[in-house]
């Protein structure tokens, strides 16, 4: 591939920005511009998904980026990410426990009664796909309606912060693989930092993964559960919830407090086998986290964990278990970026494909002329 | 009072404009000097996958941090030190000097403890919003039983 620096186009490409940023505005007195809160809570989902996919956990950046972006995900995830590219590493977090999760959703579909009880939080796996026309002309007064109703209406709740695990009972029954002590230990893998070059430990995929374009990973995913793969998942675990960030108090030293981030977690339960230490057979699992309120990225991502730990233990038998193949494969701003890279000048390139098909054609044709 | 481990979340709960004129009227009168450079940037939040327990990173968030020394009118010396999930020095300043007002106890405290109050009182009513949710869509599988069926 061939390139050529070319000039002219410098009014054209500025006059892109004016615009595009007309089309965000052209509802002109009527419109009102959107504001970053609005964003954040009324796009919540979308919003997540930024940030997620971003990397970084700055809600009201995302917002902007969401806005800057009109509401293309890619592009808004890439300036997230961009943002965050221009920012110095301070620090880490010491290894926090999602136990502490306070929650606002949680379902199994393992177990009809769990520690603590299922909690269906906010979802719409229950409601019907229709529309709901009377948000089309919904007031103000109306919008405040409904949020004081629903809080006023909301029975008092004698619960406790957190909840234990269900994994935690099938663990204490020796049913699943005791944790690996040594890859505990081990320091994670800084996909900001460095390269993947295969292979990969674990925590890489579980990274680069977290931050994966949503539709990337659930196309991987779908084709291990359609077939090109047999996982099996049983979600033993769904959770939504505020993960409280904890630093260490630069005068005491004390873990404190420094914000929370939202998230989705999700552990699933794949087909059993011998567990390589163990005489006897063990279900295996499956790992899915990343940032915001997102199930099907989260679910995606654990089937997937589960389908790599089977391709790096015995050799990939299908693309979901490859972990080249899903890694370098997942992530929306390198896969958008090559996607779009076709809409920029290929000049030469092109130029030379004709001339060689020209030279092709000449060739064939002096040949039937013999 | 709660503990100092809680002291900057609970404060950060509160619109920053009263963090910060708080702030600003303790610095018209005392000296404030910087521990450390205010710094601005990122954390990586390190997670152990429940699953099989080993660590990785989630992602990265916003971090501002100061660690600042305050002397006051009268010559009291007092150390302050904020970490906050964001971009701005300026507020994780103005919280590290609640931070020593509190911990010190240097006149005034008693203006930072009643925002440190009204912080609190803010994060339990978020608390209790969550906990609202749960308890609304909790399920109650005795139903199924009552009528004989079975869930799938």
């Amino acid at each position: 591939m061939g390139y050529v620096a070319i000039k002219g186009g410098g009014r054209a490409i500025a006059g892109t920005k004016g615009v595009f940023d007309h089309l965000r505005t052209r509802q002109g007195e009527a419109g009102t511009p959107l504001d970053t809160d609005t964003i954040e809570q009324q796009l919540r989902l979308l919003h997540g998904r930024v940030i997620s996919e971003g990397g970084v956990y700055a809600p009201q950046l995302a917002s902007l980026a969401l806005k800057q972006a009109q509401g293309d995900t890619l592009e808004a995830a890439f300036i997230l990410r961009a943002y965050r590219s221009t920012q110095p590493r301070l620090t880490e977090t010491p290894l926090l426990d999602t136990t502490k999760m306070r929650l606002t959703r949680r379902i199994s579909a393992a177990f009809k009664d769990i520690p603590g009880g299922q909690m269906l939080g906010a979802t719409t796996d229950y409601h019907l796909r229709m529309l709901r026309m009377e948000l089309l002309k919904e007031s103000s007064e109306e919008f405040r309606r409904i949020s004081r109703d629903w809080f006023s209406s909301a029975p008092e709740a004698d619960l406790p912060d957190s909840f234990p695990k269900v994994l935690d009972g099938l663990r204490q029954q020796g049913l699943l693989p005791q944790p690996d002590a040594a890859a505990a230990e081990r320091e994670p893998f800084d996909i900001t930092r460095e390269p993947l070059i295969f292979p990969v430990p674990r925590s890489a995929a579980l990274a680069t993964m977290a931050r994966a374009e949503q539709g990337s990973l659930l196309a991987i995913a779908y084709s291990n559960m359609r077939g090109y793969g047999d996982v099996h998942p049983t979600v033993a675990e769904l959770r939504v919830g505020y993960l409280p960030v904890l630093l260490p108090h630069p005068i005491t030293g004390e873990l404190t407090e420094v914000g929370e981030v939202e998230m989705t977690e999700c552990e699933v339960i794949a087909m059993y086998e011998d567990d390589a230490d163990q005489s006897k057979a063990v279900f295996t699992l499956g790992y899915g986290a990343c940032y915001g309120h997102n199930e099907v990225k989260a679910i995606s991502m654990a089937i997937l964990d589960r389908a790599l730990q089977a391709g790096m233990k015995s050799g990939p038998r299908n693309p979901s278990e490859d972990p080249e193949f899903v890694l370098l494969h997942v992530d929306g701003i390198d896969s958008m970026g090559f996607c779009t890279h076709y809409k920029m000048p290929h000049y030469v390139t092109f130029q030379s494909d004709m001339d060689r098909l020209r030279t092709t054609r000449q060739k064939q044709t002096d040949k039937e002329q013999g | 009072m709660v503990e100092r481990s809680q002291w900057c979340s609970a404060l950060q709960a509160l619109p920053e404009e009263q963090i910060l004129s708080l702030a600003k009227e303790m610095l018209s009168v005392w000296q404030v000097r910087p521990k450390v450079i205010p710094q601005a940037g990122l954390g990586m939040l390190k997670l152990h996958d429940s699953a099989l327990c080993e660590p990785f990173y989630l992602g990265e968030f916003p971090l501002a941090s100061a660690w600042i020394e305050v002397e006051t009118a009268d010559g009291t010396l007092a150390e302050g030190a904020a970490q906050i999930m964001s971009a701005r020095t300026e507020l994780a300043e103005a919280l590290a000097l609640c931070d020593a007002v509190l911990a010190a106890r240097l006149p005034g405290w008693q203006q930072v403890a009643e925002l440190l109050a009204a912080g609190v009182a803010i994060r339990a009513r978020i608390a209790t919003e969550r906990k609202r949710i749960l308890s609304s869509t909790q399920v109650d599988f005795s139903l199924l039983d009552d009528v004989g069926g079975e869930d799938a």
